[in-house]
C-alpha cells in the first residue's frame, strides 16, 4: 500500500477528517484505493502503486468531463460520477471543494459510501 | 444524422421510449468508432459531437479500470447515464427525479430486445453504415479532379458494413473492387451544408492511416471549409 501527501495551508481539519473516513472505507472489502484533492492538498492512497499515476490521470479526466457534460446538458452543480467498466468501477464525488475518487470492485455499494463521506 | 434502416428504427424506438418516459430530457445513440446513428430532435448535433468527444477522451483514460461498461453522472438537477449495448452507447439524459429501474429497464431490456429483433429478421444485409468524422486537407494543382481521396482502410470498412458477401469478394480479388462497391460519398458540415463527390483510396503514402480526407479545392470553396476542419463523411453505394 503506498500513502503519498501532499499539504500545504488547507484547511486542515476538513482534510483530515475527510482522509479519516477515506482510511476507514480504504480497509473496507472491494476497496482499490482513493484519492482526495482540496484546493491545496491531494492524498493518494491506492493498492497498486505501480499504476498510481493512471488513477490520478483518470480522476482527473472524470472530473473536467463530468464539469463539460452537466454544463452541456443543464444538470445542474456536479454531484458525483460513476464510471464503470465489466468489474471495477470508479466514484468521484465533490464535497464541500474536496474532489474525492473512490475506487472498488464493480459489486460494492457506493450509494452507501456516499452517504458517509456526506 | 445516420438515414438507413438501423438508424430509423433505433430513432423510432428513442421517439417512443422519450413519451413513455418524460423524464427523459435527451437521448442519442452512438457507435464505439465515434459516429453517432440516431438522436432525439430536442439535441442538436453539436451538443451530441462534444458528448462524444468528452467521452472518448474519458474513455482513453479508463483503461486503467478496464472494458468501460457505463457513465453516470449525477448533478443537483438532472443525470445523465451513458451505457454500453453491443457495440454502441445509449445516452440518456434524465431529470434527477427519473427512477434507476426505468433507466435500467431501457438500457439492459428495451434497446437491447430491438437490438436482437432487428439481427433476427435481418441476419446479414441490415448493417449499421457509419458515417466517419475525418480531418481535411486540400488537394489543388491541375491534377485534382473532382473526386476526394480517403484511406483504404476507411472504405474497407464501409463496405464490410454495406454487403459483407461482396467485402469477402473484394478482399480475395483485390483492392480495386472496393472501389466498385463504394463510388461516392456524402461530405457534410456541422452546420448541415453537405455534397457529394465521387471517392478515391489516398495515392499519399505519408497521408494513410491519419483519418484524412483529401478534397479538391474547389469543392473545399463550395463547402467553406478548410485544412484542418473536420466533416462527416457517409459512403454511399
Amino acid at each position: 500500500m503506498l500513502v503519498k501527501k501532499f499539504e500545504t495551508n488547507d484547511t486542515l481539519y476538513d482534510v483530515e477528517k475527510m482522509q479519516k473516513k477515506l482510511q476507514e472505507i480504504k480497509d473496507q472489502e472491494g476497496i482499490i484505493g482513493y484519492i482526495l484533492r482540496g484546493s491545496k492538498s491531494a492524498s493518494i492512497d491506492i493498492k497498486d502503486p505501480i499504476k498510481i499515476i493512471d488513477y490520478a490521470v483518470l480522476s482527473s479526466t472524470v472530473f473536467d468531463v463530468g464539469n463539460d457534460i452537466t454544463e452541456a446538458f443543464q444538470l445542474g452543480e456536479l454531484d458525483t460520477i460513476v464510471v464503470e467498466s465489466e468489474e471495477t468501477k470508479l466514484v468521484s464525488m465533490d464535497i464541500n471543494n474536496h474532489r474525492i475518487s473512490l475506487f472498488m470492485e464493480k459489486n460494492v455499494d457506493h450509494d452507501k459510501l456516499y452517504k458517509n463521506l456526506k | 444524422m445516420n438515414r438507413d434502416p438501423y438508424a430509423t428504427v433505433l430513432n423510432s424506438a428513442l421517439t417512443e421510449i422519450n413519451k413513455a418516459y418524460p423524464d427523459i430530457k435527451n437521448s442519442f445513440i452512438f457507435m464505439n468508432n465515434d459516429s453517432i446513428i440516431t438522436g432525439d430532435q430536442d439535441t442538436d448535433e453539436k451538443t451530441m459531437n462534444n458528448m462524444l468527444e468528452s467521452f472518448q477522451t474519458m474513455k482513453k483514460k479508463s483503461n486503467v479500470l478496464g472494458n468501460l461498461k457505463s457513465l453516470r453522472i449525477n448533478g443537483k438537477n438532472g443525470k445523465l447515464t451513458v451505457s454500453n449495448i453491443n457495440d454502441m452507447y445509449l445516452v440518456l439524459a434524465t431529470s434527477k427525479n427519473m427512477d434507476k429501474t426505468h433507466i435500467y429497464s431501457i438500457t439492459h431490456v428495451i434497446i437491447p430486445t430491438i437490438l436482437k429483433t432487428l439481427e433476427t429478421f435481418t441476419p446479414t444485409n441490415f448493417q449499421i453504415i457509419s458515417p466517419k468524422n475525418l480531418i481535411v486537407d486540400t488537394l489543388s494543382g491541375f491534377f485534382a479532379g473532382d473526386s476526394v481521396q480517403i484511406d483504404l482502410e476507411i472504405l474497407k470498412d464501409w463496405t464490410k458494413n454495406t454487403d459483407p458477401p461482396t467485402h469477402v469478394k473484394a478482399e480475395i480479388a483485390g483492392e480495386q473492387n472496393i472501389q466498385e462497391i463504394i463510388d461516392y460519398v456524402r461530405i457534410e458540415k456541422f452546420d448541415g451544408n453537405s455534397t457529394l463527390c465521387k471517392v478515391k483510396e489516398i495515392n499519399d503514402q505519408k497521408l494513410k492511416g491519419k483519418n484524412m480526407i483529401r478534397i479538391p479545392e474547389k469543392i473545399c470553396n463550395t463547402l467553406e471549409i478548410k485544412k484542418g476542419d473536420i466533416v462527416k463523411v457517409k459512403p454511399i453505394s
